[in-house]
């Protein structure tokens, strides 16, 4: 998956730069953040606890920065391992530009699933990660700049062959939930896919992979490249 | 039940048990002590595999024990095998790289095993599979098979370089090359036949029972054909001498051809269950299946077609790279080579063929034989070719079709095949009859009127089943005989027990095999019982696979019938002292012609166990076997016509009838037939329309559940239009063909015929998703308005 954006933050680049660099606004502002400690300057590790649809779920994580070049630009790469469960890695490179006195952050990243994750949630990874990416940008500006306005212009660039119209459906959906983006995108594609989404939700409730697992790996997805753009 | 003969439709017995809940599969099979396998598999598509850390999970409760590559290895337990040796053009064998069925060194795929976990539950199992450390370098991986072949691609195997497998050559290709210089007409395109998962209703599964007293493993398993399972097994995989080791395919929900194959999973629980001391159970799940059951199709082809000026067929040639996956299956070095090439003749007089088939290995799941098995493959190119050479030359499909159909048999092909039977003309016409093809115009301008693309496209399908003789495919590279074998036992009380090597996963053997003996001998088919899937019951056979049971199958029934006929009229004639030529089989009694004498088979059959009064030298008993090996294969053909109607604002397309007219030779139950013919042609349309096995570019299946792979439901497919003309097939005693496949092979070139004519636009590739379609038309519109 590969994903773009642009965020306009209501602040100084340096004051940008530190909050980025800051374990505490940025354990304040990834949706579901525990812990996020600093390991080395230029690596840490977070644990997040993440809600998707019906399934609440604990990851962890480890991220490191590479190309600093501050306050103006970064590459960071992140990588999650579920042991049989699959891994999630992401990288993104990082750009701030100053605006008068407002910094426009642009980012591109770039996630890669597997195992699991990509066998059962892969079409899901876009739009959560999205999802997620919005709503830490949200915060972050609220945060840094002492306002909400941050304006959102993301485009994702999606892979090709995988069920594009449910995709993009729900990518379109800013839904307030992936399951419900998912079954609305189902309706519209098919109703065919519906008695799938009923398996897998039957599956969910009996708690093997396609349970909370699956939710959570989606989940970890979306983390990763979270705090792929970030640090 | 009654009696019920030949050409009855009737009911199938063994559905009581399967709508009633008591079918018997191997889930179902619980033994004392059993413990429960699961895997641990790769994430990654290409990696080493650097450590396996199992303490954690040896700690958790129920887990026996962690079993690794490296213990597989060390107990001497044999790679998995190829059993059909390709050489390449050049002269070389085929390029076989070690598949073992714990990797202990470098994963090929996603989802390949590298361990696996005893515990007593399954639960317990899964959770301790999840809790194994395998730490893994990532390699990079490759997917798509040209890319593969470049230099400086991944390579997977030592063995094969640039990642070729063999380089294959089928037919006259200096002839071909001429024709072409002589060509009034030559139509070019490029064909991409999709990767398809098999989906059976029920996933694989194994139990593995080790007696250690008398050395000796029992394994129940979903299989096709348990007397090969049990040869591969015993003389390549080395878990016991075959007479230690028993095979029993009990109730197997669907196959499809994923479960002819000796899978790692299957012959590990074998091993497992010796090495832990107790019954092993193995159920694959659903994602599972998806990753690790044999994949089916996945071939680029480019054809050009020569015509001369008459639009007659001159030379056709073709060009196949064929994805294996990351390692040979049991048969799929077969499939795109001796069951794809020798088909490209179609029902078309061509003088010239020539065929290249390159096979390559990727980080995919293997690929085999999947209903079809290359004939899909074949078909697909053939008539998506003849109906764009119509196209362009201006003829319409038919009369293209009808220049170059054969119209004398036997007629020897340029590939191999020699067809012995076939109407094609007539199946042509049933079919543009049933459509109402004269009347495709007016509907079409219907449809243009709401706003819609009507389109109609054919299919003229040949296919080849029951793959014989046993010394043909010997000289071709096979590792086996594909004979069949039956044995007929009379009980004493005279009802009969048909033992057959053939194996049942749907196909309704235990109906139609009772409909012949119903039909010899005038019983009730109460009266017989079909025994199968056993390997301590029944005599070694070649199983199910190819629509061999009928004309393979049966045949051998047939032959083991004659003899038990043969017996019994010898021992009626004593009885009743008249002469044997003289006893007639009438209605469940033997009876002399011409006299009211008669006796009934119960009285005979228990003569022949009394033996009180047998003719002089006659052994007792009234048990016969027979082995079967064909001459030749069998021809089915016919013609499939699609309408469709395609919304331009969507791109959905909708079937609005499908005919097909089939020629399978002589018929035992066409109510049977029928039903083969409506799964068959849904599995085609589902790969026309729906399905497709998707890898992302790191090697991540990313199409592994129903939510991403689309099966064909019911209101995807109208209801079909069915008819059958009978040639009868010279080579078998019952004159018949086959009909397993036929729907799946003939369909997916109609369907996308009829889109390509709806939408005026050829590059349509399968599956014929709204979003390809769509753009198709935007495309279309386009150029209209240009």
């Amino acid at each position: 998956m590969d994903m773009s954006g642009e965020y306009r933050i209501p602040a100084p680049r340096e004051t940008v730069w530190e909050a980025l660099n800051d374990p505490d606004i940025l354990r304040e502002c990834i949706p579901g953040c525990e812990s996020l400690e600093m390991t080395s300057p230029t690596e840490m590790t977070a644990a997040v606890t993440s809600k998707i649809g019906p399934v609440k779920a604990k990851f962890k994580g480890a991220v490191t920065l590479e190309n600093i070049n501050a306050p103006e630009s970064y590459t960071i790469a992140g990588e999650g391992k579920g042991g049989v469960a699959g891994f999630a890695k992401g990288s993104a490179d990082v750009h701030l530009a100053e605006d008068g006195a407002e910094t426009v952050l642009t980012y591109t990243a770039k996630a890669q699933v597997g195992g699991k994750l990509a066998q059962l949630g892969s079409r899901l990874i876009d739009s959560t990660a999205k999802k997620m990416a919005d709503e830490f940008f949200g915060k972050f500006t609220e945060k840094v700049g002492g306002t909400s306005q941050g304006a959102s212009a993301s485009a994702d660039d999606l892979d090709a062959g995988v069920v594009e119209e449910a995709k993009s459906i729900s990518l379109d959906h800013a839904a307030e939930d992936a399951v419900k983006a998912v079954s609305e995108a189902e309706h519209a594609v098919e109703e065919r896919l519906h008695q799938a989404e009923e398996n897998l939700e039957a599956a969910a409730v009996k708690g093997r992979f396609g349970g909370p697992m699956v939710w959570g790996l989606i989940a970890l997805g979306a983390v990763i490249v979270v705090l792929a753009l970030l640090n | 039940m009654g009696v019920e003969g030949i050409g009855a439709r009737a009911l199938r017995k063994e559905d009581k048990r399967f709508i009633t809940g008591k079918g018997r599969y191997t889930d179902d099979i619980v033994l004392p002590r059993m413990g429960y396998a699961a895997f641990v598999r790769s994430p990654h598509a290409h990696a080493k595999v650097v450590s396996i850390d199992a303490r954690a999970a040896l700690e958790m409760p129920g887990v026996d024990a962690v079993l690794t590559g490296d213990q597989l290895v060390a107990d001497g337990i044999g790679n998995i095998i190829c059993g059909w040796m390709i050489h390449s053009k050049d002269g070389s064998p085929m390029n076989m790289g070690a598949w073992r069925a714990l990797e202990p060194e470098i994963v090929r795929h996603v989802g390949q095993a590298v361990a696996v976990v005893i515990a007593d539950s399954q639960g317990e199992a899964k959770d301790a599979a999840d809790a194994v450390v395998v730490e893994y370098e990532e390699l990079p991986a490759v997917v798509d098979p040209i890319a593969a072949m470049a230099d400086g691609a991944p390579q997977l195997h030592p063995e094969a370089a640039n990642n070729l497998i063999f380089d294959w050559d089928i037919g006259d290709e200096a002839a071909v090359n001429a024709a072409f210089e002589q060509a009034a007409h030559v139509t070019k395109m490029e064909v991409h036949n999709n990767r398809l998962v098999p989906n059976a209703m029920e996933p694989r599964a194994a139990v593995a029972d080790y007696n250690e007293a008398e050395e000796h493993h029992t394994l129940y398993t979903t299989s096709q054909n348990p007397h090969v399972a049990r040869l591969v097994l015993s003389a390549f995989y080395n878990i016991a001498p075959e007479h230690k080791l028993r095979v029993i395919a009990p109730d197997v929900g669907g196959g499809f051809g994923s479960k002819i194959y000796i899978y790692p999973e299957e012959m590990v629980c074998l091993w497992a269950s010796k090495r832990v001391g107790r019954p092993v159970k193995w159920v694959c799940d659903r994602t599972e299946a998806f990753l690790t059951d044999a994949h089916g199709r996945d071939h680029r082809s480019e054809a050009e077609l020569a015509l001369d000026a008459d639009n007659k067929i001159i030379a056709f040639r073709v060009k196949t790279v064929a994805n294996l996956g990351a390692y040979m299956s049991l048969f799929s070095s077969s499939v795109p080579t001796y069951l794809y090439a020798t088909l490209l003749s179609g029902q078309y007089d061509i003088p010239a063929i020539h065929c290249n088939v390159k096979t390559v290995y990727t980080n995919t799941t293997p690929v085999d034989a999947y209903r079809g098995a290359g004939r899909p493959e074949a078909t697909y190119l053939v008539e998506r070719i003849m109906e764009t050479a119509a196209r362009e030359v201006g003829l319409s499909p038919a009369d293209f079709r009808r220049k170059n159909f054969i119209r004398s048999f036997p007629h020897q092909t340029p590939v191999i095949m020699c067809y012995d039977a076939g109407d094609y003309d007539a199946t042509l016409d049933a079919a543009l009859k049933a459509i109402d093809y004269d009347g495709f115009a007016a509907r079409k301008a219907e449809a243009a009127s709401r706003g819609k693309l009507r389109g109609i496209g054919m299919s003229c399908y040949i296919e080849a089943c029951g793959i014989a003789p046993s010394a043909a495919v010997g000289s071709l590279g096979a590792g086996v005989g594909l004979w069949e074998s039956a044995e007929v036992r009379v009980n004493p009380v005279g009802t009969i027990e048909v033992l057959t090597g053939a194996h049942s996963h749907g196909q309704g053997h235990e109906t139609t095999f009772a409909q012949l003996i119903s039909e010899r001998f005038g019983l009730d088919t109460d009266a017989v019982s079909i025994v199968h899937g056993d390997t301590d019951k029944v005599q070694f056979g070649m199983g199910t696979y190819g629509s061999r049971s009928g004309a393979v199958g049966m045949s051998a029934v047939v032959k083991a019938l004659d003899k038990v006929e043969e017996k019994a009229k010898k021992i009626a004639a004593h009885l009743m002292e008249a002469a044997e030529g003289d006893i007639q089989i009438e209605g469940g009694e033997l009876k002399v012609a011409g006299t009211d004498k008669k006796l009934t088979f119960t009285e005979v059959a228990l003569a022949a166990y009394t033996a009180h009064n047998l003719p002089e030298g006659m052994e007792p008993g009234l048990k016969e076997g027979a082995f079967y090996d064909p001459t030749n294969f069998t021809f089915p053909s016919g013609t499939y016509i699609c309408e469709v109607e395609v919304d331009p604002e969507t791109g959905k397309t909708a079937i609005i009838s499908f005919v097909a007219a089939d020629d399978f030779g002589n018929i035992i139950n066409p109510m049977i037939v029928e039903g083969q013919v409506h799964g068959g042609l849904t599995q085609g349309i589902g790969q026309a329309l729906l399905e497709n096995a998707a890898y992302d570019e790191n090697g991540q299946l990313i199409t592994a559940s129903y939510m991403d792979y689309c099966m064909p439901r019911a209101d995807d497919v109208p209801s079909y239009q069915l008819s059958t003309h009978v040639t009868e097939c010279p080579g078998n005693p019952l004159g018949m063909k086959g009909c397993g496949e036929a729907g799946a092979i003939g369909s997916p070139p109609a369907v996308i015929n009829a889109i390509t004519d709806a939408i005026n636009n050829n590059d349509l590739t399968m599956p014929a998703t709204p979003e390809q379609v769509w753009q198709l038309c935007q495309g279309s519109m386009k150029m209209a308005a240009e």
